[in-house]
């Protein structure tokens, strides 16, 4: 039964699995905890690319892959899609947005002024090496503003257009259920415009970059400006059955406006997030900012870059060429012999036809 | 670990109406027992919020609305529930795709009776050679206007209810009558 | 009106893991598939509990068709016990209570990845096969905006220049496994990676085949008798990989596909890929008796 013997297949797949766990070790609620606490930019940044609001369980996913981030947005991903949809909330306008950081690289102020915000751009990178001699980190407390900055302000592009110096994307008045969902549907192209912002929203961070700074460095047509970039709180608001709206609570976002001359006006790209993450929302809103026009095939197209930034997918295909193939080279093996003996036999017949 | 769950009354009933209409469409002309007479099954297996429905019975109407699903017209419709008919009428109104999304193209649930009527020979994909059925109940003309509608692979999918037996004409189905 | 009514009594997981709006979805989308052999449909292709590109398309459709009677087999390069076979059928197993089974005479439903058993699958039951790329024009445009009105326009031109160059070239058609083939008269479709050999088991079958892209979002089907021709020139015949003459060197099956083993001595050895079929002939062998059902292949031929 030389066959039986070797069918280890399944005590293989829950040995291996064991193995990585027992590496990593158990973990519990502290453990949840503590990820939640310590790490709140990653948990953002697995939120945004899971689509799913909820700290607790971005924590949980982290816990429990060791930090595998493709693994830990997948764990979330896989849970999120069986869960039911109740109710679809209210549109937000972004002069709603509690705003804790709001600036403009396109003008020197702006209306409601640049609130610089929580952010690491002008700290010196230099690691606290001291924390392992001992030292403790205590971070210098925050003075407040003598006038606090204001908490709710349209977008800088709000502006622009009032000025008439803003190539206005047509309106959409889509409302409610009727809002196309990606995660229900899949995505076609021509994109639909909510399906492209809901595919960069739900991106993996590190692809948008990539594809993004190959526009920003010179293979888009456009150069972007940041206009406005904006960390802020936005208030989820939905309508009970009995028709009272009430507010859900609030869920971290981030967004990003970029602009370029286009003609007489501004083109306008755009991007949005669950979450605060800078670099995915430049990134995103500048490849949205490049995408009209773009030759097919080239990183700023659509289609590219859509396909291309989707995490889930795109480390998923990437790992499953650890899974044997052996069938289809089997088949590929079959063919290049032929081939080749085909030639072999080839030549033999042509050295022995006389010269012309 | 979590247990292993169980199906749900409503989960076995669509599973089983899923699996006869999945096993009718493959086999067109050949008829298949769903879980329960009428269209109740098929609404409940194939209907939600993502779907605009037009339904000509008013009796459907509360089991439609109460899957989340939209009423719409005819001819916006991807689920059509025509029941009895007593005119080709509402075919010439169907939605049959485009060619680049022939699956646009509607699913049509029709009220007939299987086994008496006039007799069809069918051919095509899940017809072994050619197969004969009787499909009695509907209107005069109604196979010359399906046959003027569809412009393969664009076209709309039939499925006859009698009872709690269904059998499916797809549109890759050619119908000759006799 | 009150949320209650809006939702159902809280579970821990849905039977067969996905939930009910994803399980329509797919049995709609499932229906046009069967209604338009051959041709790609959009779906939505939920997340699962597996990676992207390791049949989680396949994994949808099972999970949508089975219930707690259906008895599943999965099989991955022919083999039920490859690593991510077995893990595919624990899980389909555990959240849908199916019974399982290795016999490909036993299944009710059969999900594979790169192959198709070499016993002849009868019309009770259904294949689901797991499809990686399910666009056939892609070697020749990746774009898929262009390949879906090449598909609408029937312009499979480039198709066929592509085979042409190759036999050109090498003298014969170098496509291995996948190979592009006309459904129905229609549309061009990738059998999924399934070798040359297993592509005629598909062609007028008595079974139900559904192929399911879960990465790529794409779902299409052969319903039972439905034509499925590898595109081919009138004087350049379809060609299976030659094993035809190969005999296994554990069971001493001999007319079926197999896995080539390179030896330390430089030469191979063969066994069949259909495993199970390996291990009922091994049984038949060492008389415990004849499981073995009817081949698709006879004396390496493949039967008419």
């Amino acid at each position: 039964m030389a066959y039986v013997a070797t069918r280890g297949g399944e005590r293989a797949i829950e040995q291996s699995e064991r193995l990585f766990r027992e590496e990593m070790g158990g973990f519990d609620r502290q453990r949840v905890e503590e990820v939640k606490k310590s790490l709140p930019y990653l948990i953002d940044r697995v939120m945004g690319e899971a689509s799913l609001y909820d700290e607790d369980l971005a924590a949980l996913a982290l816990a429990q892959t060791g930090g595998e981030l493709y693994e830990a947005v997948l764990l979330l991903r896989a849970w999120r899609t069986t869960q039911p949809r109740l109710q679809v909330a209210e549109p937000i306008e972004q002069d709603t947005l509690f705003t804790h950081r709001r600036i403009s690289a396109a003008f020197k102020d702006i209306p409601g002024g640049q609130v610089l915000g929580p952010t690491l751009d002008y700290a010196h990178r230099i690691l606290a090496t001291d924390v392992l001699q001992g030292e403790g980190y205590a971070p210098e407390p925050v003075e407040p503003a003598a006038n606090p900055s204001p908490a709710y302000q349209p977008s800088v592009s709000a502006w622009q257009a009032e000025n008439d110096l803003l190539e206005q994307p047509t309106p959409d008045g889509t409302t409610g259920n009727d809002i196309p969902d990606l995660t229900r549907e899949p995505l076609l192209f021509p994109s639909k415009r909510a399906h492209t912002l809901q595919s960069l929203a739900r991106a993996e961070t590190g692809g948008v970059l990539a594809l993004g700074y190959a526009a920003m460095r010179g293979y888009g047509q456009a150069h972007p400006t940041v206009n406005e970039l904006r960390l802020a709180e936005a208030e989820i608001a939905v309508t009970h059955p009995d028709g009272r709206q009430f507010s859900a609570g609030r869920v971290k976002v981030s967004q990003a406006e970029v602009v370029d001359k286009k003609g007489e006006k501004l083109g306008i790209g755009y991007a949005a997030t669950l979450g605060w993450n800078e670099v995915k929302c430049i990134s995103a809103a500048t490849l949205d900012l490049n995408s009209p026009g773009a030759e097919k095939g080239s990183a700023t197209e659509e289609e590219f870059f859509l396909y291309h930034t989707e995490g889930v997918e795109s480390s998923g295909f990437c790992i499953h060429f650890k899974l044997p193939h052996y069938v289809t080279f089997q088949s590929s093996l079959d063919a290049m012999r032929d081939a080749k003996a085909k030639k072999a036999e080839q030549s033999k017949s042509s050295d022995m036809e006389p010269a012309e | 670990m979590l247990a292993t769950p169980t199906p749900s009354l409503a989960e076995t009933r669509d599973n089983a109406a899923f699996d006869a209409l999945l096993w009718a469409l493959s086999r067109p002309g050949l008829p298949r027992d769903l879980p329960e007479p009428g269209e109740q099954s098929i609404v409940t297996a194939l209907l939600d919020r993502e779907c605009l429905v037009y339904a000509a019975d008013p009796l459907l109407m509360p089991e439609i609305m109460r899957t989340g699903a939209e009423l719409a017209d005819i001819n916006k419709a991807d689920h059509v529930f025509l029941g009895a008919m007593d005119t080709s009428d509402p075919l010439a109104d169907i939605i049959i795709g485009s060619d680049y999304y022939p699956d646009v193209g509607a699913t049509v649930i029709v009220r007939a009776s299987i086994g008496s009527g006039p007799a069809l020979r069918l051919t095509g994909p899940g017809i072994d050679g050619a197969v004969k059925v009787q499909l009695g109940g509907l209107p005069d003309g109604f196979w010359k206007v399906r046959a003027a509608r569809l412009r393969y692979p664009m076209g709309f999918d039939l499925f006859f209810v009698d009872g709690a037996r269904v059998v499916a004409v797809p549109r890759s189905t050619t119908v000759e009558e006799f | 009106m009150s949320l209650s009514t809006l939702t159902k009594p809280w579970e821990a997981m849905s039977y067969g893991f996905l939930d009910g709006s994803a399980k329509r979805e797919l049995r709609r989308k499932m229906l046009k598939s069967v209604a338009v052999p051959g041709c790609q449909t959009p779906y939505a292709s939920r997340e699962v509990p597996m990676a992207r590109g390791w049949g989680t398309g396949g994994l949808q459709v099972s999970l949508t068709l089975v219930n707690p009677q259906t008895r599943v087999k999965v099989i991955d390069q022919g083999a039920d016990d490859s690593v991510n076979a077995a893990s595919i059928r624990r899980f389909i197993s555990r959240v849908a209570g199916t019974p399982t089974t290795m016999d490909t005479l036993e299944a009710d439903l059969i999900q594979s990845r790169h192959r198709i058993p070499e016993e002849i699958l009868r019309e009770d039951q259904v294949l689901v096969l797991q499809v990686p790329n399910p666009e056939p024009l892609r070697p020749v445009q990746p774009n898929m905006s262009i390949a879906r009105q090449m598909h609408a326009d029937a312009d499979y031109g480039r198709m066929w220049l592509q085979l042409y160059e190759q036999i050109v070239r090498s003298g014969r058609v170098m496509q291995g496994a996948s190979y592009p083939s006309l459904v129905h008269g229609r549309h061009v479709m990738t059998p999924s990676p399934i070798p040359r050999w297993d592509v005629p088991k598909l062609h007028m079958a008595k079974h139900l085949t559904i192929l399911s892209a879960g990465r790529e979002k794409r779902i299409f089907a052969v319903p039972p008798y439905t034509k499925v021709e590898p595109l081919v020139f009138s004087d350049v015949p379809y060609k299976v990989e030659e094993h035809g003459h190969l005999t296994c060197t554990r069971s001493g099956a001999t007319g079926f596909f197999m896995n080539e083993i390179p030896q330390d001595d430089g030469s191979s050895a063969f066994e069949v890929s259909d495993s199970e079929w390996g291990v009922k002939t091994i049984r038949a062998r060492d008389g415990e008796g004849e499981s073995r059902g009817e081949t698709w292949y006879k004396d390496g031929e493949m039967s008419e």
